[in-house]
């Protein structure tokens, strides 16, 4: 237990002092930073522009029938908010002439109350303008209609702008909401646990490399050597998304009022607690389990160049139960037959199973169960892991089959 | 204290590497563990060290099984290596802490034998910014700062100039008067028979020759003379077959028996101009590769 304790504080201070494990973080947070801080910025940037109304652009609107003319002009600005709306007499070649020379942005000239050409200098992939302005054209057309039928304005006025009010009750997971954190714990702990399986496989092959090796493997059990390599690495795991999380919760709450409408920002910082808690046992119990086999993999890696290859299979394996998890939750039933076997093996019910559970309802025991299994099997790969780690650290050369490196630890 | 191995066997899959391995090393002595490449060396540490567990047979401590919690092993590979881009002090201080050591302990042993090798300006620079002989002392803390009770050196001289090489001879004498048990392996006889009190010499897995260094070489019959003169050729004249001229200008002189030794040593000095006369003794190198085979000459 002594000699656990020590290699774990030795290693977890190794990435502490790893460059690219401080870069990386600090590079990370400043990101979420600018992510985060932007909305503030681009406030504080159009406040600005609002405040002189003659900076908006200008729209030109041009319309054959004058009595319409003055409604048109109303509804348009209305519309159109961030825009000058002025209304025109000028002929086509003029408006052209106006736009090129960007004295206006656009323009409308409409040759019936139901048909119009728009104009713009450069057609913007966003540009929504002509939707906008076939809505704005289909109320007018609709209201004039109404009018001319006996109804007086106001009456034709209300009966467009009905308002119908609803209410959901979800009895279960609402998709929408969780959709977007499962997705991004998810992509955490692929990108995570592929990270930093790497590194703990790399790191057991350069000290198996460098021969550091002859006087570890004299000095310490395989067990403890295992165990505080892959849990060194998971603490350093998780501290990496703490600060990267945590310095994201922290920024998103200097800038609330800037988020204040946006639904998803919104859902990814109110993770039901319960929910919380389960990404961090899945993300824990599956980092363990993959990094103790990418540490076994990299004890029989002679060169650093022989990981690569080796730990295919692993990458492998973990790349099918993320694309199986993302394509179920893309397709939004994450219940399918698949995922529920996945959610079973414990290679794959870390991402699986939580995918489940944020976007389904599970019924309790199939939690517990999925829980138990990978517990079991974490703590089983992980002696099974020591024990490759010890016969794989002596053996140099090319690196073994994985079927000759378990049969020498079977009979070892 | 008394380290035994008893009938150790280790087979890795279908091979056997070690058959029925028994020797005795004694503390305040060093003992000299010889054998060929791929003899079983490295093998019979791993298991003394409880890398992994013989197939058969024990290893015993003043006649008990090892109690690894107690018996403190120094160790220095052949297959030399540490962290190359660790700062020494930094290194050396997790090995001693493996091996036991409290925080404090572990500094001030090592600072000591950082003084003692000569490396203390080293303390704080990387491994990989040392030379290669000077590497091998830093590896050769990590095998004594823990003040081990037995202490296993692997080739420990290969790669020292003469003036480092002194140094290390000094602490290895330390640490036998110290009453440790010093185990040697080593291919270069020359520093086996200097330190050595008795060996095993192992071949295909098996103690092929073991006993005290100064006996075995009794053991041989004292038949042969060795001799140096600045006129060898008509003591080969006289002697005919039964005398051989060596590399180095020596002659060999094979008498009938040993019997002989003293009436013939006495007609060679009356009778020509020696510089030297002595009963011939087998060198440890004679005797390795006698043990060994003929191809093993790589001492």
């Amino acid at each position: 237990m002594q000699q656990f304790c020590k290699i774990l504080k030795f290693e977890l201070k190794n990435y502490f002092k790893n460059k690219i494990f401080v870069g990386v973080t600090v590079f990370l947070v400043v990101l979420i930073a600018v992510v985060m801080f932007f909305p503030r910025i681009i406030a504080t940037d159009t406040g600005d522009t609002q405040d002189d109304s003659a900076n908006l652009s200008v729209m030109l609107v041009k319309t054959d029938d004058v009595t319409q003319a003055d409604m048109v002009q109303k509804t348009f600005a209305a519309f159109f908010t961030e825009y000058d709306v002025q209304t025109t007499t000028m002929d086509v070649d003029e408006i052209k002439d106006k736009i090129l020379s960007s004295e206006a942005e656009c323009a409308f000239v409409m040759t019936s109350p139901t048909a119009y050409t728009y104009y713009v200098n450069n057609l913007s992939m966003y540009d929504t303008n002509t939707q906008v302005a076939n809505e704005v054209l289909q109320q007018i057309y609709q209201v004039s209609a109404m009018i001319n039928a006996g109804m007086t304005a106001e009456q034709a006025t209300d009966v467009m702008n009905i308002q119908i009010s609803s209410e959901v009750q979800n009895l279960g997971k609402n998709q929408i909401e969780n959709f977007f954190y499962t997705y991004i714990m998810i992509f955490a702990l692929y990108m995570v646990i592929l990270l930093y399986g790497q590194m703990v496989a790399t790191n057991v092959a350069t000290e198996k490399s460098s021969r550091a090796m002859e006087v570890l493997i004299t000095s310490a059990k395989p067990t403890s050597m295992m165990f505080g390599k892959v849990i060194a690495s998971c603490l350093a795991g998780l501290i990496q998304l703490v600060a990267v999380f945590g310095s994201a919760l922290v920024f998103y709450n200097i800038n609330k009022s800037y988020w204040d409408d946006n639904e998803i920002i919104d859902s990814l910082f109110n993770i039901p607690p319960e929910l919380l808690g389960y990404m961090l046992l899945f993300f824990v119990l599956g980092f363990l389990i993959y990094a103790f086999m990418f540490g076994a993999v990299g004890s029989t890696a002679s060169k650093l160049e022989d990981i690569n290859t080796s730990v295919m299979p692993i990458t492998l394996m973990f790349v099918i139960g993320f694309v199986v998890v993302m394509t179920s939750m893309g397709s939004g039933n994450v219940d399918n037959t698949l995922v529920k076997v996945c959610s079973y093996i414990p290679f794959t019910s870390p991402m699986a199973m939580f995918t489940r559970i944020a976007m389904s309802t599970v019924p309790c025991y199939e939690i517990v169960i999925s829980v138990a299994v990978l517990i079991g099997s974490a703590v089983g790969i992980g002696v099974l892991s020591a024990k490759i780690y010890r016969v794989g650290v002596l053996l140099y050369g090319t690196p073994p089959k994985i079927t000759a490196v378990i049969k020498a630890v079977w009979k070892a | 204290m008394v380290l035994e191995f008893k009938n150790i066997e280790k087979s890795f899959g279908e091979k056997k590497v070690l058959t029925g391995v028994s020797f005795k090393a004694e503390g305040g002595k060093a003992f000299g563990l010889l054998g060929r490449n791929g003899a079983g060396k490295t093998t019979s540490i791993r298991i003394l060290m409880n890398v992994f567990p013989a197939n058969n047979g024990e290893v015993l401590i003043d006649g008990q099984p090892i109690d690894y919690d107690k018996i403190g092993i120094g160790y220095l590979p052949e297959e030399r290596g540490l962290y190359p881009k660790k700062k020494i002090i930094e290194q050396l201080k997790y090995f001693a802490e493996l091996k036991g050591m409290g925080s404090k302990d572990a500094v001030k042993s090592i600072d000591y034998w950082l003084e003692r090798l000569e490396m203390t300006e080293y303390r704080n620079k990387r491994l990989d910014t040392l030379s290669k002989g000077n590497q091998q002392k830093i590896q050769l803390i990590t095998a004594l700062a823990h003040d081990p009770d037995i202490v296993i050196l692997d080739e420990p001289f290969s790669g020292l100039d003469p003036v480092n090489a002194m140094l290390l001879k000094d602490v290895v004498k330390e640490q036998i008067s110290k009453g440790k048990i010093v185990l040697f392996s080593s291919h270069q006889m020359s520093y086996i028979e200097e330190f050595c009190d008795s060996i095993a010499i192992l071949n295909n897995g098996t103690v092929a020759l073991q006993g005290d260094l100064r006996d075995i070489k009794r053991d041989y019959p004292r038949d042969r003379l060795i001799v140096r003169t600045e006129n060898p050729d008509a003591v080969l004249a006289e002697f005919g077959s039964a005398c051989t001229a060596t590399d180095n200008g020596a002659l060999i002189i094979q008498l009938a028996s040993a019997d002989e030794k003293k009436s013939v040593m006495t007609h060679i000095i009356e009778n020509y101009d020696i510089d030297e006369v002595k009963v011939f003794e087998p060198s440890l190198n004679d005797i390795f590769v006698q043990y060994t085979g003929d191809a093993a000459k790589e001492g």
